[in-house]
């Protein structure tokens, strides 16, 4: 007991060691209670409690985020996520500088290029404030990416990738977070149709779309219409190592993400509640029922398994 | 040899000195030609490569000075103003050029006079010939007519009337040959003895700066080349602080010992004077260009030219020399990026008077400064609702021919996945600009639609549905948050 004790305690040594490197609390050795009401200046709040608290008090900003989506259709979501995220950022800065939007040239092409209206009326971030830099390699994308993390007048590097780049790998990673880290700048590293891989942002979140709520007026929900933006944002990876789904609703005009109380809102038409894959959505069904053959039928092989999965076809033959 | 066809026959353009040797001339027919040696090795003409050839050349004469024309197929004119002391004077400077030339392998005729008529005659009729100023006359008086630069009918036409040399025509009186071979031929004369000034207009621009180095030993390592570059840019910051300006465009010529020249061009989004920014600026460009730089036997001369200038506001710093700087990093990191990845590499989305959604946001080159156009947030309800992406080209959407003619789109098929639509808003209206695709194109309706996933797309539909014309078309032309 007494040994085992002290491998616990070496344990925990050593992890608060690896938060002191990492410069980060563990959030599962503190209580998470304690920084929920406090202003943390240096982490963005995103004003929802439990995802806020999850996060130990908010987005870290000075470091690495990802954001993940699944499907390259899927990326009016992600974007809208980060502009939203940008547009918080900026809304609490005092002198707010521009957002440098770094992004390959494939990923422009296939999910088409951010648009600084749609932008605008999303989050409120001005054309003016916003940069865009295109690279055809990843590697020149990661180039920029790092040379511009440093520079004291950008809000925010935005980074954006398609799939899974080999050259994206844990060190890349880890460079652009060391650089956010030392920059005391949020870089939001979006990766759309991408795959979970090992990364050194310390908080990785999957963001796909979810069916939004009517809007409201005067009179109550308008049927039919498409009110304010939806997201199911998953928490895939956190310091407190917590799993989390919240489906946020942000609020354009407010600038704000409320957390849907009642998540279930289904869409008004019968449709399947699980989703087809994807690319393949019109299969034609099967056309009937595979039926096992009679043992007595079968003579050599009839008493294995296989042969009565092979059907109907081969059974018989065999026979006569 | 050379051949060349001209008027459907085969005739021999150009020949060396054996082959003149035995008898032949240019212009001959070749079929003559090989019925008197028939083993001439005969090569056709290539009048292009021939040309790129002439530009090459042009190019490595950059070296003597930087007004070098192309004159014709065979050519080259160099105004040397002010530039022989560089070389010892006119008649070592021409000598200079020939032996560089022969041991390149070329055969080359230069003449070397006041004006460019004379200088041509000198060249193409005496060969290596350094006219003084006023000898023009002397100079032309025995040539053929040819010498002046005349069209071949304006020659053909002297000689018919028996005027054979240069002397003969001067001597006629000016009013009659106007009359009868055109203000072309006095105008010649008068150019070739200096009376009219003739402008030679050079090949390039013409740099507001020039700064170079000879160097004795040619250099190839890169790191040798931004140190050049380095002492460059000192020696070009004296001259810019004179004028009170930076430098906005700058050239890198490098001329290679083999006369290959390389050049290398950067732009500043704002006006540059230290060493160190333009290293790194050349820097970059260079790590960019390194696959397709080839240095070959080292470069022996670089020239640092300055094509275009700008005011540069001096800034006092505060005591901790920080003031203004960040607004100056933008700009440097934005000219970085441009130097290795293309001028369109860092843009800035700027509002255009649109309706079309894809016209209404022109993307422009960052200028190294942040417009201050709105800064302040605009109420979103007077903002059109658009989509956060948006696609360069709308894609094509198949929609089922079962769908009604009016309204939004049940269910679509976009690249190769059947959506199917739950909600949808619309139709909003945008016609196109009747100025720009007359007023026949059809008009665009757009309708936010939102699939059973929840994703929220923005499709258009092109056209109506009329009696006895296709169907209307559907395309994709963003996604919502």
């Amino acid at each position: 007991m007494a040994s085992c004790a002290v491998a616990r305690d070496a344990v925990f040594a050593l992890r608060r060691e690896i938060a002191r490197i990492e410069g980060t609390l563990p959030q599962r050795l503190d209580t998470p209670a304690a920084t929920d009401d406090a202003g943390d200046a240096a982490r963005l709040r995103i004003g929802v409690a439990g995802f806020d608290r999850l996060l130990g008090g908010g987005l870290a900003r000075a470091a690495l985020t990802e954001i993940h989506g699944h499907e390259t259709r899927e990326c009016g979501a992600v974007s809208g996520f980060a502009l939203a995220l940008a547009g918080l950022l900026l809304g609490q800065a005092k002198e707010p500088g521009p957002v440098l939007w770094v992004g390959m040239s494939e990923v422009f092409r296939e999910a088409g290029f951010p648009h600084a209206t749609g932008g605008q009326a999303l989050s409120g971030i001005a054309p003016e404030r916003l940069l865009f830099a295109e690279a055809a390699r990843i590697a020149d994308v990661l180039w920029v990416a790092e040379e511009a993390i440093p520079l004291q007048r950008l809000a925010a590097v935005v980074v954006e990738v398609r799939g899974n780049p080999d050259k994206l790998d844990l060190t890349a990673t880890r460079r652009l977070h060391r650089r956010a880290q030392a920059a005391g700048r949020p870089v939001l590293l979006l990766r759309q149709a991408a795959q979970a891989q090992a990364t050194a942002a310390p908080v990785r979140l999957v963001v796909s779309p979810a069916l939004s709520a009517p809007r409201r007026i005067f009179a109550g929900p308008l049927e039919a219409s498409i009110g304010r933006p939806a997201f199911t944002v998953s928490v895939d990876k956190c310091p407190a190592a917590l799993p989390g789904l919240f489906t946020l609703e942000w609020n354009p005009d407010e600038c704000l993400f409320t957390e849907r109380a009642n998540p279930e809102i289904r869409a008004a038409n019968p449709v399947a509640v699980v989703s087809l894959s994807g690319g393949r959505t019109d299969i034609a069904p099967a056309a009937g029922q595979i039926v096992a053959f009679s043992k007595k039928g079968a003579s050599g092989a009839g008493g294995q398994p296989a042969s009565q999965q092979h059907g109907a076809d081969r059974g018989p033959r065999r026979t006569g | 040899m050379v051949s060349l066809h001209r008027n459907n026959t085969v005739q021999i353009a150009a020949l060396d000195a054996r082959a003149e040797a035995l008898g032949l001339k240019r212009g001959m027919g070749l079929a003559d030609a090989r019925a008197m040696h028939p083993s001439l090795d005969v090569v056709e003409t290539d009048p292009a490569g021939e040309g790129r050839l002439l530009e090459a050349l042009a190019d490595w004469c950059d070296r003597y000075t930087p007004l070098v024309a192309l004159d014709g197929a065979d050519g080259l004119f160099l105004d040397v103003t002010g530039c022989t002391q560089l070389f010892g004077g006119e008649k070592p400077m021409l000598d200079t050029v020939l032996a560089q030339f022969s041991a390149q392998g070329f055969d080359v005729r230069a003449g070397l006079a006041s004006t460019a008529g004379a200088a041509w005659a000198a060249a193409r009729f005496r060969g290596r010939l350094a006219v003084a100023p006023g000898a023009e006359r002397e100079l032309l008086a025995p040539l053929p007519p040819q010498a002046l630069r005349l069209e071949k009918p304006v020659c053909a036409g002297l000689d018919s009337v028996g005027l054979r040399s240069v002397d003969e025509i001067m001597a006629a009186p000016r009013a009659p040959l106007a009359r009868r071979f055109g203000r072309e031929l006095l105008i010649r004369l008068d150019q070739a003895l200096g009376r009219v000034d003739e402008a030679v207009s050079p090949r390039l621009p013409v740099p507001a700066l020039v700064v170079e180095r000879q160097l004795a030993e040619p250099v190839v390592l890169t790191e040798d080349i931004e140190r050049l570059v380095h002492m460059l840019a000192t020696a070009l910051k004296a001259d810019l602080e004179r004028r009170g300006e930076g430098a906005r465009r700058m050239e890198l010529s490098l001329f290679r010992v083999d006369g290959a020249v390389s050049r290398i061009a950067i732009s500043t989004s704002l006006a540059l004077r230290d060493p160190w920014k333009i290293r790194n600026l050349f820097r970059e460009r260079l790590a960019a260009i390194v696959s397709d730089f080839d240095a070959g036997y080292g470069f022996d001369l670089a020239r640092l030219a300055v094509f275009s200038t700008g005011p540069f506001d001096v800034r006092q710093s505060d005591l901790a020399g920080e003031a203004g700087a960040e607004e100056d990093d933008l700009a440097l990191f934005a000219d970085r990026v441009r130097a290795r990845l293309g001028a369109g590499a860092v843009v800035q989305p700027v509002a255009v008077e649109s309706h079309i959604p894809e016209r209404a946001i022109a993307l422009r080159p960052f200028a190294g400064k942040l417009l201050h156009g709105g800064g302040q947030r605009v109420p979103q309800p007077l903002l059109p609702e658009r989509p956060v992406r948006l696609f360069g080209r709308p894609e094509p959407v198949e929609v089922p021919a079962t769908e009604l003619p009016e309204g939004p789109p049940m269910r679509f098929r976009w690249r190769r996945a059947l959506h199917s639509v739950v909600r949808a808003e619309g139709p909003e209206r945008i016609a196109p600009e009747w100025w720009r695709n007359g007023e026949e194109a059809p008009e665009r309706d757009y309708y936010r639609v939102e699939d059973s996933e929840g994703r929220r797309y923005w499709l258009y539909r092109l056209g109506h549905h009329e009696a006895g014309k296709p169907p209307p078309r559907w395309f994709m032309h963003g996604l919502f948050a």
